[in-house]
């Protein structure tokens, strides 16, 4: 079991041009374990991947306020690495190409950095285990064989960044706009890939903008991120509403002072 | 040393008048000439034309595992080849053999490539050179597997050593060499290394180089080859010493429609300083020449390459093109990529890109996020900047060799 808490979580960047700060996260709360799947929805520029990123530890977030704890213990001051080995994993809005390594290459090195020298994957579990994922998300074997995303297209990335899921089997997943550019069979695959991590040993935090995804990985809790806040959480039906009201409908309900982008000015 | 001396000690080593001739001349131009200056690369302050003395010593013996061609020091320890290659007319043979049985062959062939006028490290190494070996593959003979030269500097004793590997490919031969240096002891010595490669018209040879020389020597290399008509040499140089080295890689494209592709892949660590030429000149009409270097520095040491690519007035129809990449591992660490482009002719492609950084962060961000070690992650990233060269050194032994010289260099931070 594994519990992930962001408590009152404020969060700056700076900007290179101005060399001002900006505060993006203004205070989020949220709470998921193992066992529960849950998505985060919300306007453009709103914070929810610098939230996805500052949980996952990349440069560049200052956390001015607030925490972030693993199963009851501080990562903010892990790196990366180490937040990844103790069972986070984050499928990224924009991945990374690796020239020169393999995509299975990396997968191996991926699965054995989490194991001690003494039990390392043999290559016979990996095939194994690599094949039988590769067929539940439809791809190819020769993807394994390219570099790591270089020249993928954009949905193949997605699907990429699912297979390293499968293969790395976390204990919490964010998903960050993993349905963005996915044709309708692709989100079916993708989907049917999220579901078979479902479990009590697995649990997910899906960043969407589409409630159709939501369909297919049908979440415990939504939450409604504004602002760089969590303004509202709710069940599935809370994605249905806002999929037919957009979110100026919410924001005034709420009584909120927020700009969003499809304000007619 | 005068040159009396240097006569005396030529005279008792039984070499040829016309070897002392070359060494005298060379003598006489140390004096008057200077040494190279490079672009944004000071060396003139190095140790590199102190050592000025001719001796032969006996080699000590070692445990060294000898390939094909040994050499240890000035010494050859090892000679076995393919019964086949001796039949068939190849020679690899000591240089210092090959002036006394083939005087004729030598005085047409030696010194013709790279002069002893060049420079103060040419003539220098002209007049004391003190080891070396000539390779001559005949006439439409193709040597099926790579001929591998292991030479050894010998730091166990105080001498430095002045090596010359001189290669004639004949007429549409083919040919791939491996030269692997490296190096026992740790006594400071200079090392001057030099290679002189003849590809006659419509010959193919492949030259791999892996330098592997350790800390206590300085290093000058000069390797050069002049490329006549549709020939073709690759150069593959893994510049992996752990001392502080200039040097040189030469195509002189002479003949229409010759081509060299000249990969150089460069590691450096702890203080070293590395200044290195990649040069080609494009003088035939339709000749290739395109030079692809990928530098890693490390620590506080400096690597800086110059991509030198010439197209001479008259070379219609020519391509060069170039890559220069270095990849910044450390603050304390100082690198350059300089393309150098001289263009002398209208109807010609020519193209260059550089860059000097750090390693990318997004790239290193994604590894991490998968949990994998930062170290780990570097070496990976590493691996997939040196890939398009790599993927250039024909034999898949020397691109295995360098990638573990490159991790143990990456490692022992
Ligand atoms: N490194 C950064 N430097 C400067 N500004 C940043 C940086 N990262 C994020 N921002 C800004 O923070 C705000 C929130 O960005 P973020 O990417 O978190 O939004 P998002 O909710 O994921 O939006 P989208 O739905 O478009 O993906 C945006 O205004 C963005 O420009
Ligand atoms: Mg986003």
């Amino acid at each position: 079991m594994a519990k992930l808490e962001v408590r009152d979580l404020h969060v700056s960047v700076k900007d290179e041009e101005s060399k001002s700060t900006k505060e993006i996260l203004k205070g989020v709360n949220l709470t998921m374990q193992t066992g529960e799947i849950h998505a985060i929805m919300g306007p453009n520029g709103t914070g929810k991947s610098t939230l996805s990123e500052t949980i996952m530890g990349k440069s560049g977030y200052h956390v001015t306020q607030g925490d972030i704890l693993l199963d009851g213990q501080s990562i903010l001051d892990m790196p990366v690495d180490e937040r990844a080995r103790r069972g986070l994993f984050l499928a990224m809005q924009y991945p990374a190409e690796v020239p020169g390594v393999t995509n299975a290459e990396f997968l191996r090195v991926a699965i054995n950095a989490r194991r001690d020298q003494d039990h390392q994957i043999s290559v016979m579990d990996f095939l194994q285990k690599l094949d039988r994922n590769l067929s539940l998300l439809d791809m190819k074997e020769s993807m394994t064989e390219r570099y790591l995303n270089e020249g993928f297209s954009g949905g193949e990335k997605k699907r990429n960044e699912i297979l390293q899921l499968l293969m790395i089997e976390p204990k919490i997943a964010i998903l960050d706009e993993i349905d963005s550019g996915l044709d309708i069979d692709a989100l079916k695959v993708v989907s049917k890939g999220v579901n078979s991590m479902r479990g009590k040993d697995f649990g997910a935090l899906i960043i969407t903008h589409y409630q159709r995804l939501l369909n297919y990985i049908v979440p415990d809790t939504v939450h409604v991120m504004m602002d760089g806040r969590i303004v509202k959480n709710g069940g599935p039906e809370l994605a249905k509403k806002l999929e037919a009201e957009g979110y100026t409908g919410l924001r005034d309900e709420l009584g909120l002072d927020i700009p969003l982008v499809d304000d007619d000015q | 040393m005068n040159e009396q001396e240097l006569k005396q000690i030529s005279q008792a080593h039984n070499e040829p008048a016309a070897l002392w001739d070359i060494r005298q001349k060379a003598f006489q131009l140390i004096a008057k000439t200077k040494l190279p200056t490079m672009q944004r690369f000071s060396y003139q302050d190095w140790p590199l034309t102190t050592e000025n003395d001719l001796s032969w010593l006996p080699p000590k013996p070692s445990n060294i595992q000898p390939t094909q061609f040994t050499l240890l020091g000035q010494m050859v320890i090892n000679h076995t080849f393919p019964e086949e290659w001796q039949a068939k007319g190849v020679r690899v043979m000591d240089m210092f053999q090959a002036w006394h049985d083939d005087p004729t062959t030598m005085t047409k062939y030696f010194a013709k490539v790279i002069k002893p006028s060049e420079s103060k490290l040419t003539a220098f190494h002209y007049a004391y050179m003190n080891s070396g070996l000539i390779i001559k593959v005949p006439r439409n003979m193709e040597l099926k597997a790579p001929l591998e030269l292991n030479l050894i500097q010998d730091n166990r004793i105080d001498g430095g050593l002045n090596s010359h590997v001189l290669v004639i490919a004949g007429q549409n031969s083919s040919c791939s060499i491996l030269q692997h240096w490296s190096s026992l002891g740790k006594q400071v010595n200079t090392l001057n290394s030099m290679v002189e490669v003849i590809a006659e018209p419509g010959s193919h040879v492949n030259f791999s180089a892996l330098d592997e020389i350790g800390v206590s020597s300085t290093v000058t290399f000069n390797r050069r080859a002049l490329i006549k008509r549709d020939a073709e040499v690759n150069w593959a140089v893994g510049m992996m010493n752990d001392c502080n080295t200039v040097g040189d890689i030469d195509a002189e494209l002479v003949g229409d429609g010759s081509q060299a592709h000249s990969n150089m892949i460069g590691v450096t660590g702890h203080q070293q300083h590395v200044g290195i030429n990649n040069r080609v000149t494009n003088r035939g009409k339709h000749t290739l020449g395109l030079i692809n270097q990928r530098g890693v520095i490390n620590d506080q040491s400096e690597l800086i390459f110059n991509g030198i690519g010439q197209i001479i007035h008259g070379a219609h129809g020519s391509q060069a093109d170039q890559q220069n990449r270095v990849l910044v591992m450390s603050e304390q660490a100082r690198g350059d990529a300089n393309p150098i482009l001289l263009i002398d002719e209208n109807d010609v492609e020519a193209g260059h890109a550089a860059s000097v950084g750090p390693v990318d962060p997004h790239q290193m961000y994604y590894l991490m996020s998968r949990g994998i070690p930062r170290k780990l992650a570097e070496q990976m990233v590493i691996r997939g900047f040196l890939g398009p060269v790599l993927d250039n050194i024909p034999s898949a032994n020397v691109r295995q060799h360098m990638i573990n010289i490159l991790e143990r260099k990456l490692k022992n931070e």
